[in-house]
């Protein structure tokens, strides 16, 4: 079995896993307005970290992640060298360095935890953080590693912005995933951590189960979504196959949801042909903004505190149905027992990835 | 037994498919050498004039490959061929242009913002393939056959047949890119670390 746990969100919501349960909880979100942040000095909502400033916001997010992770592991494990880090990010720290975006940040943190492996990094867009966990499981189960540490973060940066800007793919509110008067993605930054492993006993606090997934590209445009969620049906086709899970075991999905126009309707398509669309399902966009290459792990990890606490966390910034295809969103927190969950991502390049979790 | 069917190396200067050179830059030419490629290697697919530098290498390198070895990919059902590349500078050459694009008084540029991902190469090989396989880009210090080896042999036990990996550095100043297709079958370069430094090396041997 794969074991998930000790896992750590920082966010603006909180600078851990527990702080960001109580506000999701609460329905608190991270977003706000930002004066002249934009391209054009427009004011922009953003979700961002309330004291993240100057140099090495990246490097400072992932070792502080890190660092709040050992305290809830055997940390004799982080030196072992049948330990690794994997990192996913899209951007790292461009800020510090356009040129060479990891480098520093991975030999940082390999001398600061005295690691044996210099971290891996995986970028491949928004499905970064699904990926890697997937990535993680896959070594834990050929044991290639006894123990897969990963961190998936992101910082806000003016060059993301002003890119997704010149798409006209920044929303004029906080972004509304799924709703009828959603109009693009509100940019977040964040880091979430968790570890993987075989060996139970490493984890402070019980694990949950990961049920490792898989990917499958679109093959359809670079930055657009699938018309027909070709891409995410195969994905989520063969992870569900791959461990024998019916659809009737799904008790909740944790979609993507970005709240543009075209992906959320992508993803409506999508699970509908997967007979999925009447599961409860929500967005956590509305909480955290798009974190990008974090948002896969940071969501993956709120789905195993929804878990914990047998809760669901209802879809932030969603009102009136605004996909072709029904949906079962989630308008209201409320108790439900959860023994296993769907994650699922979707990002540019045409890619999708998914992974489920279950229960102990 | 994992092999190495097929590689293709792009250099500075040259450009080699299965070891063998294939075609020498001219520096006399005012087309850039992934064009002179192109060009030179009657390539039709207008798209490749819209892609970054990164997506112009892994297309080449990926049809030289078709090109040299018929056949090699319809062994497969379309979600059987895995795609893993990486490389030390992720996207940064296409990072700098769109930061020009903004920082000097214009506006970004959304064409150049869409390449500022690492992984787009990805999606443009399996776009151009109508691949629906599993894709994955790392970024690493140095090309480490560890790391094709570990995941690949990861993929091929669940459910990937093939796996089409790629090592792509073309920065303004630099070009070594190494493209290699690994497959199950009795005879042929074994996949291990010890041929593919060798074969990713090939192109400097000559």
């Amino acid at each position: 079995m794969i074991y998930i746990g000790a896992e750590v969100i920082v966010s603006p919501l909180g600078d851990n896993a527990e702080d960001n349960w109580q506000a999701l909880s609460e329905n608190r979100s991270g977003i706000a307005l930002v004066p002249a942040a934009g391209f054009n000095k427009e004011d922009i909502h953003l979700a961002k970290i309330t004291g993240l400033s100057g140099h090495l916001r990246f490097q400072q997010l992932v070792i502080k992640a890190l660092a709040s992770l050992e305290e809830r592991i055997d940390a004799s494990i982080l030196a072992s060298d049948r330990t690794i880090v994997l990192i996913s990010s899209t951007k790292g720290a461009l800020d510090d360095n356009l040129h060479d975006q990891f480098s520093e940040t991975c030999t940082s943190v390999m001398q600061q935890f005295n690691l044996s492996h210099l971290p891996i990094v995986i970028s491949n867009a928004c499905i970064s953080g699904v990926l890697a966990l997937n990535v993680a499981g896959s070594m834990v189960e050929t044991r290639q590693y006894e123990h897969v540490i990963v961190i998936g973060c992101d910082v806000a940066s003016d060059f993301v912005l002003y890119g997704f800007q010149s798409l006209f793919a920044v929303s004029d509110k906080p972004c509304a995933p799924f709703d009828a008067a959603r109009n693009g993605i509100t940019l977040g930054e964040g880091c979430g951590a968790a570890l993987i492993s075989a060996t139970k006993s490493v984890f402070k606090n019980p694990p949950l189960e990961l049920l490792t997934g898989t990917s499958a590209n679109d093959a359809n445009h670079i930055s657009g979504p699938s018309r027909t969620g070709e891409g995410l049906v195969r994905s989520v086709h063969r992870t569900m196959e791959k461990h024998g899970t019916g659809a009737e075991e799904i008790d909740f999905i944790c979609a993507h949801g970005t709240g543009t126009v075209f992906n959320d309707e992508m993803e409506a398509i999508a699970f509908n042909r997967l007979s999925l669309a009447d599961k409860p399902l929500n967005s956590l966009k509305g909480y955290f903004g798009h974190t990008l290459g974090a948002a896969g792990a940071i969501e993956t990890i709120v789905c195993m505190q929804m878990m914990r606490n047998n809760m669901l966390i209802k879809s932030l910034g969603y009102c009136d149905a605004g996909t072709s295809q029904p949906l079962n969103i989630i308008l209201e927190n409320g108790p439900k027992k959860l023994r296993t969950i769907l994650k699922t991502a979707s990002g540019f390049g045409g890619g999708n990835a998914s992974l489920m979790i279950r229960n102990l | 037994m994992k092999v190495i069917m097929a590689y293709c190396n792009l250099r500075a200067d040259e450009c080699l498919v299965n070891g063998k050179v294939v075609m020498r830059r001219d520096a006399g030419s005012e087309d850039s050498w992934f064009k002179q490629i192109y060009k030179q290697q009657e390539l039709v697919y207008p798209k490749f004039y819209k892609m970054d530098v990164l997506s112009q290498a892994g297309y080449l390198a990926s049809e030289l490959i078709k090109r040299a070895n018929p056949g090699i990919m319809e062994a497969y059902a379309d979600d059987e061929i895995a795609l893993v590349f990486a490389n030390a500078s992720s996207s940064a050459e296409t990072d700098r242009r769109f930061v020009q694009s903004y920082a000097g008084g214009g506006s970004p540029s959304p064409s150049l913002f869409v390449y500022t991902l690492p992984n787009i190469v990805l999606g443009e090989i399996a776009i151009l393939n109508k691949w629906y396989g599993e894709n994955m880009f790392a970024v690493l210090p140095k090309f480490a056959p560890g790391f094709y080896l570990d995941y690949s042999e990861i993929l091929l036990a669940s459910g990937s047949r093939a796996v089409l990996c790629g090592w792509l550095e073309a920065t303004a100043g630099r070009t070594d890119v190494f493209l290699f297709m690994v497959e199950e079958q009795e005879n042929g370069t074994e996949f291990n670390a010890e041929n593919l430094l060798h074969l990713s090396r090939t192109a400097a041997a000559f």
